[in-house]
Parts: C-alpha cells; structure tokens; sequence
C-alpha cells in the first residue's frame, strides 16, 4: 500500500475510549448527532463547517475545522444511524500522520438508570516510532476530553 | 420477534465481571434465581455446542445451549433448549464492555424469541426484570456497587 515506505510504518494502532454520561440518550443523541456541533463543545476544535453547503447527517458530507493551534482537518461522515444512535467517520486531509483514520461513534442506552453509554473509538496507521504517541493524543485529547466536554455542555457532574 | 433488552453499569473493571460468569456452568454461584446446574454429557462449559441444564429456585428445569463464547470481546450467547415459558426461538447474548473513564464495565443482556402476542408483554417484562436485571443486580451488590 505505501510501496518502498512500506517498513516506516507500523499498520492499524485502535484506540478505544469509553464513558457513562449520567442522562438519557436522546440528550446525549441531540449533542452528538450533528456532525458540525463539535465547535461548540471540544475545546479542541476552533470552528467548523460543512463543505457546499450539504445537510451535517447526510451521507458523505465532509466538515472543514480547525484546531485551536490553527491546523486544518478534513473529516467525512460514513454512516450515521438515528436508529444505532452511531456514526461513523474518516479522516481525509490533517497535518498530523494519522493514516487511514477511521472512528466509530456510538451511544447505547443504560435501561436501569436511564442512563447513556458512550464509546469511541478508531483504528489507523501511523509511521514507526510515533504509534505511542498519537494513539495518546487521539485517545486523551479528542476523545477522553470530548467526553469531559460533552459532560460539560449538558450540565453533567464530572465523573 | 419480541425483543429484551437491559443494560447497566457495574462498578469493577470488566476483566474481573467476566472472570466471574463466563463459566456457562456457574449460574448459581452468581445468579440468585438459579438453584443448581450441570453441564450435560460431561463436555467442557466453554465447548460451543455444550448445554447447561439447571433449576430455578422454583424448581423449574431449564435447558439451554452456547452458541458463542469470547474472551475478546466478553460475551456469550446462548439458545434455549427447553423450559417452562410458553417461547420458543429464544436466543439470548450476555455482553460486558470496559468503561474506560473509570474502571468500570457496561453490562449488556438481551433476548430475541418467538411467542404468542398476548404472552409478549408478560414474557418481556419478567425476563428482562427477574433474569437478567436480577443477574445485574446481583453482580453489582458482589462488586459493592
């Protein structure tokens, strides 16, 4: 796949967080569902926008965003589902090598409490040396901190 | 198909909630519902294929068959042979996820069957209260929480 670069990389690093968000899933559905609503909760991602000017749940449609530090990523929606309260996602354009990033979003509701639970969770490619370190970034700093700020954007006590 | 469908959150890492029912042969030990049970013909309980055949506190006798154990992703799945409910096609899976903000497991157990409409909601309703959110139950009073 990547010819004579072949030996620099190391192949399909998972990364899988998960949490328990003390409401209902279809609180927590209304948050995560909109695939452009990131800006307004990851303290990560500065602005967002989905390109030409496409719905954010149709299939295929990509949102533009930026970071923070200014960096600019591409990102298309693969399959949401209202009904597997899911979505799934691939990376197509960022400055950091993460290759062949795909994730999977999913909420699956806590029938004793009424309660959600929440997985993320993707597999990727990254060059040698460098595996630790972004399955770090991308496990801590998007999804265990979009945790937090999701709990924080509904209101939620920290865990 | 009627559906069940229970979920909850059990306070241990889902290592040691697996350690504790993926023998399909240990019911009783922590399933306050289920008196007693045997493994039929001698087979190993974690041999897909192998039916475990237990009583009820009420001393009703229910056969049911694996169909599918992992150790990968903790679950187990199960058909029902025989028993006193008026069901059949009864397929069941039991799944344990690791909460990874804390360490914590998600509990997952859920019930497809076949059955006369007016028995659904009954059926329903009893399994999913007194089997499997009873199982949790007792799973999260062994965990102390």
């Amino acid at each position: 796949m990547y010819g004579s670069n072949r030996e620099r990389y190391i192949f399909v690093t998972r990364v899988y967080r998960s949490t328990i968000l003390e409401a209902p899933i279809e609180s927590a559905w209304d948050v995560l569902r909109d695939f452009n609503g990131h800006d307004r909760w990851h303290p990560a991602i500065a602005s967002s926008q989905i390109e030409r000017g496409n719905p954010a749940d149709r299939v295929g449609c990509i949102r533009k965003f930026r970071l923070a530090d200014g960096a600019e990523l591409r990102e298309q929606l693969l399959t949401p589902s209202d009904m597997e309260t899911s979505f799934s996602y691939c990376l197509l354009d960022t400055p950091i090598p993460l290759l062949n990033y795909v994730a999977h979003v999913r909420l699956i509701p806590v029938t004793e409490t009424d309660w959600t639970f929440w997985e993320w969770e993707s597999r990727f490619d990254t060059p040698k040396g460098q595996q630790e370190a972004l399955a770090d970034l991308v496990g801590e700093n998007i999804y265990q901190a979009g945790f937090d700020a999701v709990r924080a954007e509904m209101g939620l006590e920290a865990v | 198909m009627a559906r069940v469908f229970v979920s909850s959150v059990i306070n241990a890492a889902s290592d040691r909630v697996w350690e504790r029912v993926r023998d399909f042969n240990a019911l009783p030990k922590w399933h306050p519902r289920i008196r007693d049970s045997r493994i039929e013909d001698a087979l190993p309980s974690d041999k897909v294929g192998c039916i475990r055949n237990f009583n009820l506190q009420n001393g009703d006798n229910i056969r049911e068959q694996l169909v599918g154990l992992s150790d990968y992703d903790l679950f187990c799945s199960y058909t029902m042979l025989e028993g006193p409910m008026p069901l059949w096609d009864y397929m069941a899976t039991l799944r344990f996820t690791p909460v990874t903000d804390g360490a914590r497991t998600f509990a997952e157990w859920s019930a497809e069957f076949s059955c006369d409409p007016g028995d659904e909601a009954d059926l329903v309703g009893g399994i999913g209260t007194n089997v499997f959110q009873g199982g949790f139950d007792a799973l999260k009073r062994h965990f102390g929480g």
